[in-house]
This record gives C-alpha cells, sequence and structure tokens, in this order.
C-alpha cells in the first residue's frame, strides 16, 4: 500500500499507564503497558479492524488516534498531520475530520437533549466559532437529512434517548458522527451491545453510509465474525501489540501466526456439522499482565510453537519469509519467528 | 448423543405462565413455555435480550422474585414431583444438589471475602453433609477438575485473585461439586473472551459427556448453540417459537423468526461480503401484547391469520420431537396443542 493513499498512518504508538503506589505521597512503581508499538495504515475509504481479546489494546489504540488518550510515543498522521503535536485549538478543528461512535448507546447520548438536538450539537458548536459555514436553517435541514440517511424516521426528531431502544440510539449516535461530514470514523465495538437482528441492520447501515459518504473506518470489535464481514484488512493485537495483519480474507484463510490461528478456531461457527468436524486449538491459560516488563514474544507462554528464541528476542511485524507455508498475499505481516528466515 | 424419544425425560416442563407485575402493566415474560430435558442432553435455549430465557429458568428453580414476579400456570416436572406446588422446603433440597445453576456474572456471584476454596467446600457440605476436612479435600479436588493450575494453594485465594474465566471455573466446581443431574448456564461465557470461552464450553461438554449430567445452556450466541446443543428452544417474545434439534434448526428452520436469525449473523465461513439480511424493526414490548403472533410486524411471510390469532403450538412429524408456533405449519400439524 503506498503512503500516499493512507489517511491515517499510525507509527511507533505507545500508550503507557502508571502504576501507583501510596496513600498521601504517590510513586510510580511501573507501567501498564497498553499500546506498546504500533504501526498501521488505514487507505482512503478502506476500513480496518482491530481485534484481538480484553486489554490487548485495540480501545487504547483508537482513543489514542483521536487524542482522546494521551500518547506516551508515537506519531499519527492524519492526511500528513501529526495529530499528536497539534495544540488544543488546533486538535479541536482537526476533530472535525474524525469522528467517534461508541459501543454504549445507552450511555453516550445526553438523557436530557432530543435527537435532532444530539445530532445539531456539533454542528452549532462550529458554526458558533465561524469553523462552520452553516446557518440555523441549514443546520436544521442537515438533521433532517441526516436522521433520514441513518433509517431514523422524521416524528423521532423531537423525542428523547430513552424512548428508544437499543438500535435506534445506535443510528442516533451515528448520526451524530456524521454530522460534521467525517473523512475517518472511529467505531469502539459498535455493534457489541446490540442483539443479533439489531446487529445487522446497523453493519448494513454503516457500510450504506460508507458508500454515501465515502468514509474510512477504524472499527474496533471482539467478534471476528463482524470484523470480518465489515472490514478490508484486520490488525490483530496481543498485548499491546500487533501480531498480525492482513486482508480479512487471506486472514481468515490463511492465519499464520499461532494466536490468530487459536483464536479463529475459537470463535463458534453457526453450523453444527462443521462445529463437530474442526479441530479446535485451545489455548492454555490467560493473558499475563500488561504491567509486567517482558523481554521476547508477548504470546509465548501460551504458544504451542515457541522455540528458544521467542523467550529473548522479540519478533517484529514483516511480511513472512518466501517458502514458508503457503504464498503470503501482499500486505500480509506478521510478527513471528516461524515466518522469518535466519 | 442422539435424542430419542422413548428415554424418559428427567425434566419436563409444560404451559409455564411468568409475569411481572411493573407500573406499566403486566409484563408476559414467559407464555405456555413446555420443553423436556434427558439425560446426558445439551439443550439450549436462544433468543434476544427479554424473550424469557433466563425467566424460563429462573422459574424452574422457583427463583423468581414475588412480587413482582409471579409463576402464575405450568407444572415443572422433577423425580415425581411438580416443584412449583412443592413445599419451598422440597425445593431447597433439589436446588444446588440435584439441578445446579451457574450465572452469566462470575464476580457478582461469588462471595468476595470467603476463599474460593471455603466457598465450594460450603456447598458440598451443605448438601452432602460431608466433614469440613473431607469437604475442603473435596474442594480442591473440583478445582483441579475444572483446570486450576496450583488447586491447593488456589483454594485459598479470594475470588478478586482470579481472572474472569477462572471464577467462572469457580462457579462450574460449584455447581458440580453436588453431582446434580441437570445444570442450568445461563449465559456462562458471555462475558468472556473468545479464547476463554471455548475452554469454558469444552470443560461444560466434556464433564456433562462423562458424569451424564443434563445441561440447559442459555446464550444468544448461535456459534455456541452449534457446537455444543443436541436440541435447541428459540425463544421470541416469551414463548418458545421454535423446537428441534440442533442439525434440523440450522439445517431446516421452520419458524422465519429462526430463519431470519441463521441469516442475518455475519459468519467467519462465508466467501462473499454480501449484504447481511436483516429483520426490520425491534422485538415487542411485552406489556398488553396483542392477541396476535409477537413476531407478525416484523415477518416477511404475515398473513392475515397472523394479526388476528395468536399461533397454536405445531408438533412436526418426524423422528424427533419438533414444535414450531407459526401458522405457515398450522396445516401440517400432527396433533395441536
Amino acid at each position: 500500500m503506498s503512503a500516499e493513499g493512507a489517511l491515517l498512518e499510525v507509527s511507533g504508538l505507545k500508550v503507557y499507564f502508571p502504576v501507583e503506589k501510596g496513600i498521601i505521597v504517590r510513586k510510580r512503581v511501573g507501567w501498564v503497558r497498553a499500546v506498546d508499538g504500533v504501526d498501521f495504515q488505514v487507505s482512503r475509504g478502506e476500513s480496518l479492524g482491530l481485534v484481538g481479546e480484553s486489554g490487548c489494546g485495540k480501545s487504547t489504540t483508537a482513543m489514542a488516534v483521536a487524542r482522546l488518550e494521551a500518547l506516551t510515543a508515537g506519531k499519527v498522521l492524519f492526511e500528513g498531520r501529526d495529530l499528536a503535536a497539534l495544540n488544543p485549538t488546533e486538535l479541536r478543528r482537526a476533530r472535525k475530520d474524525f469522528q467517534l461512535v461508541f459501543q454504549d448507546p445507552w450511555s453516550s447520548l445526553d438523557p436530557r437533549m432530543r435527537v435532532r438536538d444530539i445530532i445539531a450539537e456539533p454542528m452549532q458548536i462550529f458554526a458558533r466559532r465561524g469553523e462552520l459555514d452553516l446557518d440555523g436553517a441549514a443546520i436544521e435541514a442537515r438533521v433532517a437529512s441526516l436522521m433520514e440517511s441513518c433509517g431514523l424516521s422524521k416524528s423521532f426528531a423531537e423525542r428523547y434517548p430513552h424512548e428508544f431502544s437499543g438500535g435506534q440510539r445506535q443510528r442516533v449516535g451515528i448520526a451524530r458522527a456524521l454530522a460534521l461530514g467525517p473523512k475517518l470514523i472511529i467505531a469502539d465495538e459498535p455493534v457489541s451491545a446490540l442483539d443479533v437482528s439489531i446487529q445487522s441492520q446497523i453493519l448494513n447501515l454503516l457500510k450504506d453510509l460508507q458508500r454515501q459518504f465515502n468514509l474510512t473506518f477504524l472499527f474496533i470489535a471482539h467478534d471476528l465474525a463482524v470484523v470480518e464481514y465489515f472490514c478490508d484488512r484486520i490488525a490483530v493485537m496481543y498485548l499491546g501489540r500487533i501480531v498480525e495483519i492482513a486482508s480479512s480474507s487471506q486472514l481468515n484463510h490463511m492465519p499464520l501466526h499461532p494466536y490468530t490461528r487459536a483464536l479463529l478456531s475459537a470463535v463458534p461457527l453457526p453450523d453444527p456439522a462443521k462445529e463437530r468436524s474442526r479441530k479446535r486449538l485451545i489455548l492454555k491459560g490467560d493473558v499475563p499482565s500488561p504491567s509486567i516488563e517482558r523481554a521476547g514474544c508477548p504470546f509465548r507462554e501460551r504458544c504451542s510453537e515457541a522455540m528458544e528464541r521467542c523467550a529473548h528476542e522479540a519478533p517484529r511485524l514483516s511480511p513472512p519469509a518466501p517458502g514458508g507455508s503457503g504464498p503470503a498475499g501482499p500486505g500480509h505481516e506478521v510478527s513471528c519467528f516461524l515466518y522469518q528466515g535466519n | 448423543m442422539a435424542i430419542t424419544t422413548n428415554v424418559e425425560a428427567i425434566l419436563r416442563v409444560e404451559g409455564l405462565v411468568t409475569g411481572f407485575r411493573t407500573g406499566g402493566g403486566l409484563v408476559r415474560a414467559v407464555e405456555e413455555v413446555s420443553f423436556e430435558l434427558h439425560r446426558g442432553e445439551i439443550l439450549g435455549i436462544v433468543g434476544e435480550s427479554g424473550s424469557g430465557k433466563s425467566v424460563t429458568n429462573l422459574s424452574i428453580l422457583r427463583l423468581v422474585q414475588c412480587p413482582p414476579g409471579e409463576v402464575s400456570a405450568g407444572r415443572v416436572l422433577y423425580g415425581g414431583k411438580d416443584l412449583l406446588s412443592a413445599s419451598e422446603e422440597e425445593v431447597r433440597l433439589v436446588r444446588g444438589r440435584n439441578i445446579s445453576m451457574i450465572f452469566q456474572d462470575p464476580l457478582t456471584s461469588l462471595n468476595p471475602v470467603i476463599k474460593v476454596g471455603k466457598q465450594i467446600a460450603e456447598a458440598i457440605r451443605l448438601h452432602h453433609g460431608a466433614k469440613r476436612r473431607e469437604a475442603d479435600a473435596r474442594a480442591v479436588d473440583m478445582l483441579r477438575l475444572i483446570g486450576i493450575p496450583d488447586a491447593e494453594r488456589r483454594a485459598s485465594d479470594y475470588p478478586h485473585q482470579f481472572s474472569g474465566g477462572m471464577r467462572q471455573r469457580v462457579m462450574i466446581a460449584m455447581a458440580l461439586s453436588c453431582d446434580p443431574e441437570i445444570l442450568i448456564a445461563d449465559e456462562p461465557t458471555t462475558a468472556l473472551d473468545v479464547t476463554i470461552q471455548a475452554q469454558i464450553l469444552d470443560l461444560i461438554r466434556n464433564l456433562s459427556a462423562q458424569s451424564g449430567t443434563a445441561v440447559i445452556l442459555v446464550t444468544h450466541d448461535l456459534g455456541v448453540v452449534a457446537g455444543m446443543c443436541d436440541s435447541v428452544c428459540v425463544m421470541y417474545a416469551g414463548r418458545i417459537v421454535e423446537r428441534a434439534t440442533v442439525d434440523d434448526l440450522f439445517y431446516d428452520p421452520l419458524h422465519p423468526y429462526t430463519r431470519g436469525l441463521l441469516d442475518s449473523i455475519p459468519r467467519t465461513d462465508s466467501t462473499g461480503k454480501e449484504r447481511l439480511y436483516s429483520i426490520p424493526g425491534s422485538p415487542p414490548n411485552l406489556v398488553d401484547l396483542p392477541e396476535a403472533c409477537p413476531f407478525q410486524p416484523r415477518c416477511p411471510k404475515a398473513q392475515e391469520a397472523c394479526a388476528r390469532e395468536r399461533p397454536p403450538e405445531v408438533t412436526m412429524a418426524g423422528r424427533a420431537p419438533r414444535t414450531v408456533r407459526c401458522w405457515l405449519h398450522a396445516g401440517e400439524d400432527h396433533h395441536v396443542s
């Protein structure tokens, strides 16, 4: 993938949280390495999925990209501009171009605001500062058109969030995210809180909107089937690092990293015959604590193929060496010594 | 396990009705639910939030708080007794010893200030009258059985020192410590990550196969159902809309809701990126449901009869027990109940 096509380019991203002890005099006793050196790019119009289990740093990565979490190190280039280096005013202006959709449609909407005000608020704030050229009537018209795009009936405009079901609230949250005409949508588990029948409605809506508004997505979810359906490419995270990145179909049909393989084999398939015949790789133990400083590969304790080298040397994310195990497609990168020469 | 009709059911639920009195009116959470469970069988109950899956199980064990809840009709036959009309004392003896239950959230189900081993031992002492030392030893055995490393030492840890997956294992150990005939698992893996979920499901599957424990597995995840269950009840708006063996349900779904549900899941094993099917609208409000099929407003195959009258539960022909509540199949009935 060429760098010119990239809307978002993240390199060397690290987010550490201090671990403190003491009641009166607080002393830092260590760090939680939530995100520990992450690099990826997202092209215009593309959807990149971040998957992994709880605590792997996928949400923290997304929040750091939106500068809602302070970066410990690294660069976040959005259209070539480093978001990490912006001052608060510049950052606020830049936010017009990237908006968030949250997981919980119950807590992410103000219960005392009407739907129309929730969707209009971002536009009003920018218009008041003269950063958006829309007057009251134009904003109202845009709210109506956004509601229509998001499948919300006109009569909902005067109602409050508590009158809606989860799926409808999520639609309101999506309409609000689109209000400023963003280029990038960061969606953090946007369908995880919804029932299956509603989940597919929202996924279809997001796909339609992507086409309609030429949106780029950074899509975070723990459900592999959802990510695979929605995204063009997927990055699998483990303990704050990307262990494998590939196109959705490649990752699904030819996962390389032992963790990706275990993760995929653990996803239950809605097909009894396949479930009976498949071999499951069951991982032992739990994800280790990200606050412990560790050398070597972060996955090695749970890995069935760990070698001596894994204990003292950390593998880097790179294209698999040719001749290993079948052809890897373009852009397929894995962080594992099994696929690296020498 | 193959399901055969000639095997005596160990649990039989007949015409269960449970409602909750609220400020807004009577919420009909469970409406005429009937099913049976056989030895060694894993029965899945699937449905979306509010479909009545959990309330069904709470009703079976008489754990519905009254008021506001009320089990107003039906029978739960276990061991020759109707649990719904049995005395509180009789039900208390069945609960835990014969029928155990595990819940979704293992942290709130464990006492935070009692050591894990003690909590398991307590259940054993209570139900089997075992001596303290015996019970403690058995608790450690149970921890070992469910795959907790270093069980002897971990038995004297507190729940907060365990990870989510390990806590759920502890709940399972507690539930299984009395060798129950029936294990009711209510969304046992919903709060867990997939790799941990695979561990827990594997554990339940093996224990059921080894000891013949029958399992009622409540879940909203059709993938889990496909991999775990022998038979399935699909619930919608408090009713079982379809009951079938797992293969019949996935390969030949009869109810339009079941079909819609199956079509709307994104699959990792599919190749195309075609648009997902989605069921329009959202589930109904359970207060004052009209005298119609509750799925009718969302149903692509709704007919005139659907808006007028509730469909009866139709028993379909075939080897395995199969029922469907839909007017589309009302003509194919063998005996309408």
